[in-house]
């Protein structure tokens, strides 16, 4: 009987596997969910960081990021809170160093394909941005003689500087600095998430492959179709599902009575002062190239409120948003069904507005979200820096 | 089609502008005119990509064939009313011809370009469409 039941429902999933069709795509839609791959893109490059890329620099860069010695008191690395198993971040609303902070750990899955950094884009480089958590007072409290001791006292690091850099550790400590985050840049930029669901459907969509684009789930199917009409890749634009640039979607900025979180706003007055910016002498670029959006970047009343936008890739179980203030998916789709179009002082015809989706098209919406993760594989152990 | 019998015809008839190079180094650019003023510009890269960085070359060219200058650029979505978040800016290569760095349209759709041109104390502003996917 049991034997019988088994091969009736397992023909029957068979049956239902054999007649899913995928939807009807127009060209319009094939070509904007065509858009947002193929993924993964090639490796990122940052002429600003001549040890991108280079193996040794990468072995460095990730004894670094798990080193607590980088941190005043010892007790804290850039792994506490960008936990693997968490997709690289801590899983908290708001961010934990010495203080709690007023904003959530971003992830770093693909951050090496960003050109801003942090929520409010104060970063132009990733290593530029990898020197504000170890500086931060409220975070690892380092400083440039810190790091730079452990680079030239520690002989293992020592070693590993050396292979990575191709001389000794030299006396200048904030050189020494921007060198420990530039080996730190080129381990993060290996953090690149896997295929997932939506690249298969959207590879097979584009091959015209109809038998492996059907195994796409209808509701995430029907889920993408909304994200389409919805205009949502205005700013989830690409590859990545990020423009990488920054908007105002109506989260509230009070971080507590009487103080607001300005975003790119402050972001960008923190730019223009930073001595690590691109514009400055740390940057390996000769040709001055990569320092392009940094000089000309403008900084706009209407920045106040604006936070970077998040990939939706590998988008994890929550908290969401900049300051973690949506605890689940559902509450970030409910927002956008529901944002209140007065809160967001647009006087055209609004970026965000509010999508009025019923019960089923939010979790339509929901189920496609999904297919843009994928379970990483497990991180081998770091392999020795030197023998 | 109909615009490049237009073209023609204007260049026809008004023989100063015939001597406006509209060849931008990569072939003939994009071209915007109004009674004063003929301009030609292409991007560099030729193709715009969402979130790029690109420059824009530009040859302007006046009716009475007296020397040009190009004052601005700036462009904006019209649906949604918001500018670049980026400052162009300009550099003179001599003879009309410019160079814009700086321009980068960081979303996907309709924008606006705004040319300001003057020639002498006539200035306008002329625009053109361009649509980026």
């Amino acid at each position: 009987m049991k034997r019988w039941l088994f091969g009736t429902v397992a023909a029957a999933l068979a049956v239902s596997a054999v007649a899913q069709t995928p939807l009807p795509w127009s060209d319009d839609e094939v070509k904007a969910i065509a858009r947002h791959g193929p993924w993964p893109q090639p490796s990122p490059r940052d002429p600003s960081n001549r040890v991108v890329g280079t193996p040794n620099a990468i072995v460095l860069g990730e004894h670094l990021f798990n080193e607590p010695r980088l941190s005043a008191d010892g007790a804290m690395s850039c792994a506490t809170c960008h936990v693997a198993v968490r997709n690289w971040g801590d899983g908290r609303a708001r961010a934990v160093g010495r203080v709690e902070l007023d904003r959530r750990t971003p992830s770093l899955w693909n951050v090496g394909y960003a050109h801003w950094f942090g929520w409010d884009g104060a970063g132009d480089s990733l290593w530029s941005q990898s020197i504000r958590p170890i500086l931060d007072p409220r975070e690892m409290a380092g400083d440039a003689a810190r790091v730079a001791g452990l680079l030239r006292e520690d002989k293992t690091i020592a070693c590993g500087y050396e292979r990575a850099f191709g001389h000794r550790p030299g006396g200048d400590d904030e050189k020494l600095l921007v060198d420990a985050a530039k080996a730190l840049a080129a381990f993060q930029g290996t953090l690149v998430s896997p295929r997932t669901p939506f690249d298969e459907f959207r590879d097979a969509l584009v091959s015209g492959d109809r038998e492996a684009a059907a195994r796409y789930p209808p509701a995430a199917q029907r889920g993408l179709k909304i994200f389409i009409e919805a205009n949502c890749s205005a700013c989830h634009f690409g590859p990545r599902f990020t423009n990488g640039e920054f908007g105002d979607v109506g989260i509230p900025f009070f971080t507590r009575p009487g103080e607001v979180d300005s975003g790119r706003l402050d972001g960008l007055a923190k730019l223009a002062t930073s001595t690590f910016n691109l514009l400055g002498k740390h940057n390996d670029d000769a040709s001055g190239a990569s320092a392009l959006r940094t000089r000309h970047v403008q900084r706009l009343h209407s920045n106040f409120g604006e936070f970077r936008v998040p990939s939706l890739r590998q988008l994890g179980a929550g908290p969401f948003m900049h300051n973690g203030h949506f605890a689940t998916l559902d509450d970030v789709v409910k927002h956008y069904s529901e944002v209140n179009p007065d809160r967001l002082h647009s006087d055209a015809l609004p970026l965000v507005r509010p999508l009025a989706l019923t019960v089923e098209q939010s979790a339509d919406l929901i189920a496609f979200l999904r297919t843009l993760t994928a379970e990483a594989p497990a991180r081998p152990t770091p392999p020795a820096l030197c023998p | 089609m109909r615009f490049l019998a237009a073209l023609i015809g204007l260049l026809i008839a008004v023989p100063a502008w015939a001597d406006c190079p509209l060849d931008l180094g990569r072939g003939t650019g994009i071209v915007v005119f109004s009674s004063h003023y003929l301009i030609a510009f292409r991007p560099e890269p030729m193709r715009i990509e969402v979130g790029e960085p690109f420059s824009l070359l530009f040859n302007v060219c006046t009716k009475n064939d007296k020397p040009a200058e190009l004052v601005a650029i700036d462009a904006l979505m019209p649906e949604h009313k918001h500018g670049m978040n980026y400052r162009p800016t300009i550099v003179s290569l001599g003879d009309g011809r410019y160079r814009v760095d700086g321009m980068v349209f960081h979303m996907p759709g309709r924008w606006e370009l705004a040319i300001d041109v003057r020639a002498g104390e006539e200035s306008e502003r002329l625009s053109h469409e361009l649509v980026v996917k």
